[in-house]
């Protein structure tokens, strides 16, 4: 199992950190906004009402032409700094009072009443009226905070919502940063104990291939060596039935019994031999689809009635191998799978041609390695009872049989197995307990085709 | 007070009382009489001139003015007589001022006595660096039932306050 890395999913939380970032930072802005507009709004409200206040206390000096009254109603005006500039006109639009703290002079012309906005002051007019004819103007400047004071006054706000902003940043980008070293420490560990894993497996494969090397080399060398001893005595017992001549007879039944027995021991070493890849071979140019034709009345016959036996043979492609071992081991795999189904089922043998760039799950001891390229597959695979994992692993280990005592040598698979890799083939065994059990021999395309 | 003015002394006569004839005029909207004086919202508010006439014209001249609904009406009179329906009396030098101010007193009319009187009415111009000015007495006033705006008060040069002596 491999882990993608995921990046969306830790660039997620800095994404929502973010828009809450912004979303913090968008409300202080549209407070401040609506802070000023309220700000704005109540300074040009005060603004009006003391220039209404103004124009109402200063008829009767507008009417007597008491400039010196109006000048002071005026100064009572500059205890406020927003106002920058103040007059009282006559009907005539004549300056009777006026004074100005900074900037531009006040307008001479005729002013209407109202509100003017200029870039840094406000202005405002307001009609002087007496019993509602209107004898002269007010005219107030009050100075729009510049934007500096204005900031100022927000500095605060600006302050808080900017550091709440970037303390929510930080600490999802340090969450961001802490989720993705954690994911990381996963996946280190995933892969750690895949590869822990793998190494099990590699060490169990290299023990298993010891294993078999150790029990090939120790009983194929107790097999060779009592292979000639088998010999020698059935070269004695032929010699003793010559010397004993036309007496011979009476001991016929004994000499007999001793030689098939000497027959037996010599076929069991030579399914040690085979195990241990020590037999003698004579490999030769073959098809297997061809083989499994050819044998296809033994198999049967073999197999006997309660067997269907189905086969499907597409593979093209020539192998090289000894033709006689080659039948020898269809024909075990194929009573194997006979023995296996007591009370009947389909035996079926296929052939096809495959490609392998790895070698097949579940392959028997690889040994020195396992060489990619061209093979062509045997398979025989029974509706059997299957068997569990457990025996499906030592199946090929010699003696291991679960046949009742004395009715399987625990040989077969072993010599099968010793056989293909011999052949420069593999082994492969896949079983279901209660569905069937598959035996699949993958033995390496022959290039040159048949000699002659 | 801005307005002063200079010149030969026909000159400064003349516009001192053109002065003199605008204000009388302009203090009627910063006074209010009593309510049994007007019986219609109509009804002129007459400046009676007792004696005569200083303002050679100027003041006849005022005459329809309005404020409001209410125009300005100029009488000459000799005698102050209460059924005149004067608002505002102006006695000036030529007459025998004391007897039209005490025949004026407790009425609700508006007393005005030229600068330089030995009496004083309710309101009464002074001379003040050049300048017209009027000195009001605002106790006086009260007595009579006339209310004065404290906008007039405040551009009087001298007022004598409520409830002094």
């Amino acid at each position: 199992m491999i882990l993608e890395p995921r990046k969306e999913s830790w660039s997620l939380p800095v994404a929502a950190a973010l828009v809450a970032a912004a979303i913090l930072l968008l409300a202080g802005v549209l407070m401040a906004f609506y802070e000023e507009q309220l700000y704005s709004a109540q300074q040009l409200k005060d603004v009006r009402g003391q220039a209404q206040i103004l124009a109402a206390s200063v008829t009767a000096a507008i009417v007597f032409d008491d400039s010196g009254a109006v000048q002071e109603h005026l100064d009572a005006l500059k205890v406020n700094p927003e106002l920058v500039g103040a007059g009282v006109y006559d009907k005539s639009g004549r300056l009777i009072a006026s004074f100005v703290r900074a900037g531009a002079p006040l307008p001479r012309d005729r002013l209407a009443a109202g509100v003017t906005y200029a870039s840094g002051h406000v202005d405002v007019v307001e009609p002087v009226l007496q019993d509602g004819a209107g004898i002269g103007i007010v005219f107030l400047r009050a100075t729009t905070e510049p934007a500096e004071r204005r900031l100022a006054r927000y500095a605060g706000l600006i302050l808080l919502v900017t550091m709440g902003a970037l303390v929510i940043l930080v600490l999802s980008l340090s969450q961001a940063a802490l989720t993705g070293r954690a994911r990381q420490l996963s996946m280190v560990n995933v892969r750690l104990q895949q590869e822990m894993e793998e190494r099990r497996k590699t060490e169990e494969a290299l023990r298993q291939s010891s294993k078999m090397e150790a029990v090939g080399q120790l009983s194929g060398g107790i097999a060779h060596d009592f292979n000639n001893l088998i010999m020698i005595v059935k070269g004695n017992l032929r010699l003793l039935r010559k010397r004993l001549g036309p007496d011979a007879v009476r001991a016929d039944n004994y000499i007999t019994s001793a030689d098939e027995a000497l027959d037996r021991a010599a076929a069991l070493t030579q399914r040690i031999l085979a195990f241990s890849r020590r037999q003698p071979l004579s490999p030769a140019p073959v098809r297997l689809s061809d083989l499994v034709a050819g044998m296809a009345e033994l198999i049967r016959h073999s197999v006997g009635e309660k067997v269907v036996i189905a086969t499907r043979l597409e593979a093209q492609w020539w192998t090289r191998c000894d033709i006689n071992q080659m039948e020898n081991v269809i024909l075990n795999l194929a009573i194997n799978a006979r023995d296996a189904m007591p009370n009947g089922g389909t035996l079926s043998v296929e052939t096809s041609d495959v490609t392998l760039a790895l070698p097949p799950p579940e392959t028997e001891d690889l040994g020195s390695g396992f060489v990619r390229g061209d093979y062509i597959a045997l398979v025989v695979r029974d509706t059997g009872e299957g068997m569990p994992d457990d025996v499906r692993r030592r199946a090929v280990d010699p003696f291991f049989t679960t046949k009742p005592l004395g009715k399987g040598t625990g040989l077969g698979l072993s010599m099968t197995f010793g056989f293909v890799r011999q052949s420069n083939g593999y082994l492969t065994i896949a079983s279901t307990p209660g569905e069937g059990t598959a035996v699949t021999l993958h033995m390496p395309r022959f290039q040159e085709g048949p000699v002659g | 007070m801005t307005i002063a003015w200079c010149g030969p002394a026909w000159a400064a006569d003349s516009l001192e009382y053109a002065v003199k004839a605008a204000y009388l005029v302009k203090f009627i909207p910063f006074i209010t009489w009593p309510d049994t004086v007007f019986t219609s919202p109509t009804q002129p508010v007459t400046i009676c001139v007792l004696g005569d006439d200083p303002f050679g014209g100027r003041l006849d001249a005022e005459t329809g003015q309005k404020f409001g609904d209410r125009p300005v009406a100029i009488k000459h009179i000799a005698q102050f007589d209460p059924d005149a329906k004067c608002q505002l009396l102006f006695v000036g030098h030529s007459t025998a001022a004391a007897d039209g101010l005490v025949a004026a007193k407790d009425k609700p009319v508006v007393t005005v006595t030229d600068s330089d009187l030995p009496q004083h009415g309710v309101i009464s111009f002074v001379i003040d660096a050049n300048h017209v000015r009027f000195d009001i007495d605002n106790a006086s006033a009260d007595e009579d039932g006339l209310k004065i705006s404290s906008k007039l008060l405040e551009l009087a040069h001298a007022v004598r306050r409520k409830g002094a002596r």
